[in-house]
């Protein structure tokens, strides 16, 4: 049982918004970390159910794809658009988030919330680019992913609440991506996971996104390697001079995971796995499948 | 502590549970005699707790039970009708598929949810169906088959 004193289901982004101006509460969507995770409850008295909001929605709109709060990692999964963008990264990283039955109830919001470094959507999100958009009593703001997180657990977000993500459209149809995870089983949380988009023109890379998970305090882009990228033949050797930069560039810790020393070696090989997806050169999962 | 009050269905009958507000969905079920759940890990990790609600399989453990309000509940003691067993829990006991039998509500309920969803599965679908759930006495070939006859079995009715 958590040790609550009170609890909160608004109806409106306003009210929700007021509720967590106070100290002392705290945001509940699918609980899945919550309500497991004692660090979430620290200092924490009451909390504010998010999910009456009319969040759960995810849909196209001028240009953006916007995710709602609400919408679960089950949803993004098997969501169409998803599944398209980028070969499907962002739903390939929610379709191996947890078991069948959290995928039911934890959201994707929720995982960029909670800014684990290890946490599987992040690295897709990273690189397709998304923003935030956070709701607080001063009203909206809405910050790049690029500039959320600030370490484990930490994030820009002040007493606001996660609206929504959103994500760029426009340029999809000569995006690819890659996506590869690293973990005991698909159902446990990475030892190393790695995300990729690139534009490939006349077989030459004209813009490059590297993400890779549970390898630093955040999710980390390597921009090392995206400049190295850049202009570059779309081909393994370029990938495995890509390899050399990611394992200089990340700084992972040992944990009951993973060793440090692991982690660097699998963050060169989840880079090039996924950055293959991205260029053709392996065929990339369809997790979403199992989802 | 305030108690609040909410609605829900379980079991397809409407009930009115009245709770403390960290009350989880798994303990309230216990509070009221409901205890087909099983609490094993208490942390998401074991889907032993697993129910459905609004149609998804989740677990009660890690939801609170007030954001169940409204809700349609089915849990484990829902699914024999009229003293017969459902499909799926004659097909765990036609395969053997439980030992100490703990986490056997859990992954029939997981099982109900899939087969809803996808009434021919074949074997690789029933064992990501599966994934989440943990048995740590018999293993894992007894409930896929289990799986698999269950879904027979419910073709034929």
């Amino acid at each position: 049982m958590l040790k609550i004193a009170a609890y909160h289901k608004p109806s409106t982004l306003v009210e929700a918004a007021a509720l967590l101006a106070e100290e002392g509460r705290t945001i509940i969507a699918g609980g899945t970390d919550l309500l497991v995770n004692p660090r979430y409850m620290v200092g924490v008295r009451e909390v504010v159910d998010i999910r009456k909001l009319g969040l759960n929605y995810i849909r196209a709109e001028n240009g953006w794809l916007h995710i709602g709060a609400g919408a679960t990692m089950r949803t993004v999964a098997q969501q169409a658009t998803l599944q398209r963008l980028a070969n499907g990264i962002l739903a390939r990283g929610a379709a191996v988030c947890g078991s069948p039955n959290i995928r039911n109830m934890a959201t994707l919001v929720g995982n960029v919330s909670s800014a684990l470094p290890s946490a599987d959507t992040p690295p897709a999100l990273l690189a397709l680019n998304a923003e935030v958009v956070l709701v607080g009593t001063h009203g909206e703001r809405v910050v790049p992913l690029d500039n959320f997180f600030v370490g484990p657990a930490k994030s820009v977000r002040e007493r606001e609440l996660i609206s929504e993500l959103r994500i760029p459209l426009a340029e999809d149809d000569d995006l690819q991506g890659g996506f590869y995870k690293i973990g005991r089983t698909a159902e446990d949380i990475s030892m190393v996971n790695a995300a990729t988009t690139l534009k490939i023109r006349d077989d030459t890379i004209a813009m490059a996104r590297l993400v890779l998970g549970a390898v630093a305090p955040v999710p980390l882009r390597i921009l090392r390697a995206e400049e190295a990228l850049a202009g570059q033949p779309a081909t393994e050797e370029t990938f495995q001079r890509v390899a050399e930069i990611v394992r200089d560039e990340v700084r992972p810790i040992t944990d009951h995971r993973a060793t440090a020393a692991y982690r660097r070696k699998m963050s060169a090989v989840a880079a090039v796995r996924a950055l293959r997806q991205a260029a053709g050169l392996a065929p990339h999962g369809e997790e979403w499948r199992h989802a | 502590m305030p108690e609040l009050e909410i609605t829900l269905t379980v079991n397809g009958r409407a009930v009115r549970w009245r709770l403390e507000p960290g009350e989880t969905l798994l303990e309230a079920l216990h509070a009221h005699h409901l205890k087909g759940t099983k609490l094993i890990c208490g942390t998401g990790d074991c889907c032993g707790c697993g129910v459905i609600l609004n149609g998804n399989s989740i677990n009660a453990c890690c939801m609170l039970a007030a954001q169940a309000e409204d809700g349609d509940l089915l849990t484990v003691e829902g699914l024999a009708q009229n003293g017969k067993l459902h499909p799926i829990q004659e097909a765990f006991a036609q395969e053997g598929a439980a030992q100490c039998g703990y986490c056997t509500p859990g992954f029939i309920m997981r099982t109900y949810a899939f087969l809803q969803e996808h009434p021919h599965p074949n074997e690789a679908d029933a064992r990501a169906a599966l994934a989440g759930n943990i048995c740590r006495c018999t293993g894992y070939v007894k409930p896929v088959a289990a799986v698999l006859r269950a879904a027979e079995l419910m073709q034929e009715q």
